[in-house]
């Protein structure tokens, strides 16, 4: 495809996107060209705002405009229970049920030796100064349910249960409101796992 | 299910070329290299959208064009099925299931086949890799846990190896390794009770046809070989395997490598009581390898499948009289369809129940379905 230079540019840039192939990239470089300059200034702003503006909070690692985040300074929060989580995006995936009231600490990412991820490329030693010094009593572990995440939730476990703190693990089992033959094979599987006394 | 009917272009060494089948045996007759194996690979293929002699679809082509296309209807009680498949070289496959394009990854399993040939033989002679190979096929294609907990196996033990390789020269933290030993564990375990339970079920299956093969003068026992040392108590398996894990540690790190688990497990086969790799005859091994293949049929209707489509490619010249009646009986009763190529005239075939079978003729790619004076 012979292109202008400015929009072969464009759509080199957007096609980084995740999820954004050369078609759809294309397409969107279109749709830019038929705005109004007011709109595309717009569009770049906010971007480089939300760049500039968030930053991860020193203390959970989540993403946030003040220092530190709202969920390290609301006193309300319950102050001894920490649940740690992979992404930034998981703690707003949390908080969006309003079912946890506790504190959040977040790894940035999973252990994965072929990615070259140890525990020093993750938030832990952090993590540990925080369950040391802040009084934690209950650590919930919410990393992803595969094999890196499950690697995890050991390792930490491992670190943190000499420290005399509770360690769980959040449950893995069926959408609730489903019925169980819409369940697939693996999900039945860690449920049937996960099942507890009534 | 069975296939009705195939039409072929331009695939191996046909042009054009439309054949009605039998729906119990079809025997399809020839010299070499007339096209017999051909005719089998264009079915397998339109039941699996892959051939199983090779990866590269373009080798399928004939000699001089650019494309090949395949068409057959299957009918399975009273609903039919068209399966459209096509390659065209550059733009690759496309796949029709009653006229309705799918892709090529949702169509496998569609139509359940098995293919047995002379290279099967292989399974027992050759060493683990080709065993193993069979049971995560077979373990994947029973179980859809089965192929997760293998993904998932696999992705651990890289891991595991990762970190050993990385510190072959230097000192482990065994706080970094234990978190993949204990998913090393948890799932190689589940891997190992799956395949047991398979080969005790494929043991108990292959064994009845072992039988009806033989003549009930053999006995056929199925073994799994772990490379983890459980001492015959499964309730052990998870301790034994992290024992062995930490045992081999040092060697391990040195060669940064995972030298226990299940993917260096194996089983093996005997023939009354002994070893079949190294003790039993070729057409002992061959009836062995062709009754596992044929427990294979009868787990995979047992786990709620069509009845599969058998395709026999030159092997009843492998076999002794009684060997090629008693398979030739066991063919025609049961209730699939069978394709079989053969080279040289097979008595059963005249004396055979008459109705249960057509025979092919199969010269210069051209296929004649012709009457059975002339066979």
């Amino acid at each position: 495809m012979i292109f202008p230079q400015p929009l072969q540019a464009l759509v080199e840039s957007l096609c980084r996107f995740p999820g954004i192939g050369p078609k759809t990239a294309q397409r969107m470089a279109f749709f830019l060209l038929g705005l109004s300059r007011e709109e595309v200034v717009g569009i770049a702003r906010a971007m480089v705002e939300a760049k500039d503006k968030l930053r991860f909070c020193s203390s959970c690692g989540c993403l946030t405009e003040e220092e530190p985040c709202r969920y390290c300074s609301d006193q309300s929060r319950i102050q001894n229970v920490l649940c740690v989580v992979q992404e930034p995006r998981d703690v707003f995936v949390l908080e969006r049920t309003g079912q946890y009231r506790g504190l959040y600490h977040v790894l940035h990412g999973a252990l994965s030796p072929l990615d070259g991820i140890g525990p020093e490329e993750l938030r832990l030693p952090l993590l540990f100064k925080r369950i040391s010094r802040q009084g934690i009593t209950e650590v919930i572990i919410a990393t992803n349910p595969n094999v890196e995440g499950d690697a995890t939730a050991a390792y930490l476990a491992r670190m943190i249960k000499p420290m005399g703190v509770k360690v769980t693990r959040i449950a893995f089992g069926l959408p609730v409101g489903g019925d169980l033959e819409y369940a697939d094979d693996l999900t039945l599987s860690r449920a049937l796992e996960g099942r507890r006394e009534m | 299910m069975y296939l009705e009917n195939i039409s072929l272009k331009n695939f191996r060494n046909y042009s054009v070329q439309t054949v009605s089948f039998h729906p119990d045996i079809n025997i399809l007759f020839g010299s070499n290299a007339q096209g017999k194996t051909n005719l089998l690979e264009a079915i397998y293929y339109l039941c699996t959208s892959r051939s199983f002699r090779t990866n590269n679809d373009q080798e399928l082509i004939k000699k001089g064009s650019n494309f090949f296309f395949i068409k057959g209807s299957f009918r399975r009680n009273e609903s039919n099925y068209l399966v459209e498949t096509g390659y065209q070289y550059p733009q690759g496959v496309k796949i029709k299931l009653n006229s309705k394009e799918i892709k090529r990854s949702a169509f496998i399993h569609q139509i359940p086949v098995v293919i047995f040939c002379p290279e099967d033989i292989l399974l027992l002679k050759e060493g683990p890799a080709l065993r193993r190979r069979f049971l995560n096929l077979e373990g994947s294609r029973l179980n859809p846990l089965y192929y997760t907990n293998f993904k998932d196996y696999f992705r651990a033990l890289q891991q595991r190896n990762r970190l050993l390789k990385e510190h072959r020269h230097g000192i482990l933290d065994p706080a970094l390794l234990e978190p993949w030993d204990q998913e090393l564990v948890k799932l190689g375990a589940a891997i190992i009770r799956m395949r047991i339970a398979m080969l005790k079920d494929l043991e108990q299956q292959s064994f009845i046809f072992f039988n009806l093969l033989t003549g009930a003068l053999e006995s056929l026992s199925i073994m799994y070989q772990s490379s983890i040392d459980y001492q015959d108590h499964l309730e052990h398996l998870e301790d034994s395997f992290r024992l062995q894990l930490k045992k081999n540690l040092a060697l391990d790190q040195k060669r940064g490598y995972t030298s226990v688990g299940p993917h260096l497990d194996d089983f093996s086969v005997a023939i009354n009581g002994l070893d079949a790799r190294k003790f039993a005859s070729q057409g002992q091994q061959r009836t062995a390898v062709l009754a596992l293949k044929m427990g294979e049929l009868a787990l995979f209707k047992q786990a709620g499948g069509a009845e599969p489509i058998v395709l026999l490619d030159d092997v009843f010249s492998e076999f002794d009289q009684r060997r090629q009646q008693h398979l030739f009986t066991y063919l025609s009763e049961r209730d699939g369809q069978s394709f079989i190529t053969t080279a040289v005239k097979i008595k059963h075939f005249e004396t055979g129940p008459k109705k249960r079978f057509n025979i092919f003729t199969v010269c210069k790619g051209k296929i004649d379905a012709g009457s059975r004076l002339d066979y």
